[in-house]
């Protein structure tokens, strides 16, 4: 340990060769340690020292009602996203390269189109006298419009489609990685397709779901764009809520507390996958 | 007349243009080594990926005791299978995937550990069952997919290459492990491989695969001692072709003339070959000595190389036509030649000797 400080071209307490990443470092510092702790300032000092801003949070029911509200969101998403992402990455790993990249490119183009007009191309789509309730009735499967908007299920329907590319490339990815031929083999060793899949392609693909559910997880506990335009207000997220104290009720510490709370939670969930994931490399030998 | 235990059945298989198994007809009695040989392309893989349902041939049927499989899914063949790659499922344990097609068959756990335990067993790894695949060697993996291909008692196994990844004294060493297990078990094994020795180590049987056709089927001892032709001549053991012309055949013993003028005679022939047809004769390098035999015809050559191997010595000879011939003498028997050794004479029995039409 002693030796290691004292290495030529070594920054004290850091590895040898992190010379170049000094810049990197200190942006990082100035743009995102800097405002955090002060974030984290504002909260026990505003209007006044102390922990009053943190009773509120948790002391409402109004705020702890959003608080497991942002959590069911952001759990329905992700689930969802995990089942609809799945045989679209299933479907792409063992697609012929040339197609695999025109519907590549189709998910990326989707990612790069502003994500104001895809919510709001939803907000057309999903509305009482949008298309999707049109047709339905047009077709005679529904007599009185669905509530498809302003709801959980406008929200889920919103964020899985943003979501879906977050989910969809990692899992590519883990796919790819598995030799086909281990499928074969499971199939001559009697395992019908859903045995195959439950007890082979599953399991092998768990590292790539675990890093893409963690992603849509974590993003969907702080979005707000698409909850505030496709959700209802009885359904409210944090990131709103946050919003809203800080813009309409000038709140700045009560804003802040909430905030930081979504950001310990965030990065204590993110010290758990790494904890999983690094038991399951030592130990499984993957 | 019962139907034989495997009956592989004017098997077809297209890809498009490109015809990869023409009409392959094998049948296969319980308990035989088989082996499916040939060089890359000639659709032996093809012919064991129809059985194992990986493809489905074009037309023709695979049989199993005189029911179609080919209406069954793969999963359904009960067949077991060793593939070329490592096909270990990464995740389980050494245990758990030989307890893997147990265990999607229901069976009582009870069942599953002796199973797994008398199949670790089987192929010498009862120390490993708690490892993972990927702590293993190549020879061990293939070794645990044989006992995850042999657990369920299936009554082919089916082997592609398993022993292509390995290197040469490792894949020897499995050899014996297989041959072993064969004897043991009595499994009926269905073997492809593009390595002869490997063929002609293993098999009861070798069908050796062409462009798409079987060649020669039979024993490694029919294909090596009595090839059909000169692709099977060529293919199994090393061999030596001089062209010639067929002069006459009077009572199954052929006369030829050498390009070097020289006249052979008493070589057998299983085809009849018209007067003055251009035709190729076979002799083994181990067929051919330096010193005259009871019955044996000379060639005049020139010694080229000669080269120690232990066993034995290799001798590079060439005739005066400009061919060159490999002559595999045992070590003993032979006085060393210097290179390059003119007005030298090396001998063969036509009796060891092939025909076959050019």
């Amino acid at each position: 340990m002693q030796e290691s400080s004292f290495r030529r071209g070594s920054i004290a307490g850091l590895p040898a060769g992190s010379g170049s990443a000094l810049p990197a470092i200190i942006l990082v510092g100035l743009f995102f340690i800097v405002p955090v702790v002060a974030l984290l300032l504002r909260s026990v000092t505003d209007p006044e020292p102390g922990l009053q801003n943190y009773a509120a949070l948790f002391g409402s029911d109004t705020y702890v009602r959003v608080f497991l509200n942002t959590f069911l969101v952001a759990s329905v998403v992700t689930a969802v996203t995990i089942l609809v992402a799945f045989p679209v990455a299933w479907m792409l790993a063992i697609m012929p390269p040339a197609m695999g990249s025109i519907v590549f490119g189709i998910i990326i183009l989707s990612m790069w189109t502003n994500l104001l007009t895809r919510t709001y191309a939803w907000m057309v789509l999903l509305q009482r006298t949008g298309v999707i309730n049109r047709a339905l009735m047009g077709l005679g499967i529904i007599h009185e419009p669905l509530p498809l908007i302003n709801n959980l299920a406008g929200v889920t329907i919103g964020m899985v489609y943003i979501m879906l590319p977050f989910m969809i490339l990692p899992l590519v990815g883990t796919l790819r990685a598995i030799d086909p031929m281990t499928l074969r083999a499971a199939a001559l060793c009697g395992a019908s397709p859903f045995d195959a899949f439950r007890r082979v392609l599953l399991p092998l693909s768990l590292p790539g779901i675990a890093a893409g559910g963690l992603m849509v997880f974590v993003m969907s506990l702080g979005y707000f764009v698409t909850p505030a335009l496709l959700g209802g207000t009885s359904n409210m997220m944090l990131a709103e809520m946050i919003a809203q104290t800080v813009q309409s009720l000038l709140n700045w510490g009560l804003g802040s507390a909430a905030a930081f709370v979504l950001l310990v939670v965030t990065m204590a969930l993110y010290a758990i996958q790494l904890r999983l994931v690094g038991a399951r490399r030592a130990g499984g030998g993957l | 007349m019962t139907p034989s235990f495997l009956s592989i059945s004017a098997v077809r298989k297209t890809f498009g243009a490109f015809v990869a198994v023409h009409d392959v007809t094998i049948d296969v009695p319980k308990g035989e080594f088989l082996t499916f040989l040939g060089p890359s392309g000639s659709g032996k893989s093809t012919t064991l990926y129809a059985i194992a349902g990986f493809q489905d041939p074009s037309s023709g049927d695979v049989l199993l005791e005189g029911k179609s499989l080919l209406s069954v899914p793969s999963h359904k063949r009960n067949i077991g299978m060793v593939f070329q790659r490592y096909t270990l499922f990464p995740h389980l344990s050494v245990a758990e995937n030989v307890a893997f097609p147990l265990r999607v068959r229901r069976r009582p756990d009870g069942e599953v550990r002796r199973k797994v335990a008398d199949m670790l067993a089987l192929v010498r790894l009862e120390n490993f069952a708690d490892r993972q695949p990927g702590a293993l060697s190549g020879g061990q993996q293939q070794r645990v997919a044989l006992a995850r291909a042999l657990a369920y008692d299936p009554p082919i196994l089916l082997m592609d290459e398993p022993l292509s990844a390995l290197d040469k004294k490792l894949r020897q060493d499995i050899q014996t492990e297989i041959r072993r297990i064969h004897r043991e078990t009595g499994v009926t094994i269905l073997y492809v491989t593009h390595d002869q020795e490997e063929a002609l180590h293993l098999s009861d049987r070798i069908a050796l695969f062409r462009e798409g056709r079987i060649e020669q089927i039979g024993t490694g001892e029919d294909l090596y001692l009595r090839p059909a032709s000169e692709f099977v001549a060529g293919f199994i053991g090393n061999s030596n072709f001089l062209p010639a012309e067929h002069l006459e055949t009077a009572a199954g013993a052929a006369t030829v003339r050498l390009a070097d003028g020289s006249i052979v005679s008493g070589l057998k022939t299983a085809k009849p070959f018209g007067k003055g047809q251009k035709v190729r004769l076979m002799v083994r390098p181990e067929a051919l000595s330096l010193t005259p035999g009871p019955a044996s015809a000379a060639l005049a050559v020139e010694i080229v190389d000669t080269a120690f191997f232990g066993d034995r010595r290799r001798v590079v000879a060439r005739t005066a036509g400009g061919d060159e011939i490999d002559v595999r003498p045992t070590s003993d028997a032979v006085e060393p030649v210097g290179a390059a050794a003119t007005g030298q004479r090396i001998y063969f029995d036509p009796a060891s000797a092939f025909l076959f039409p050019v």
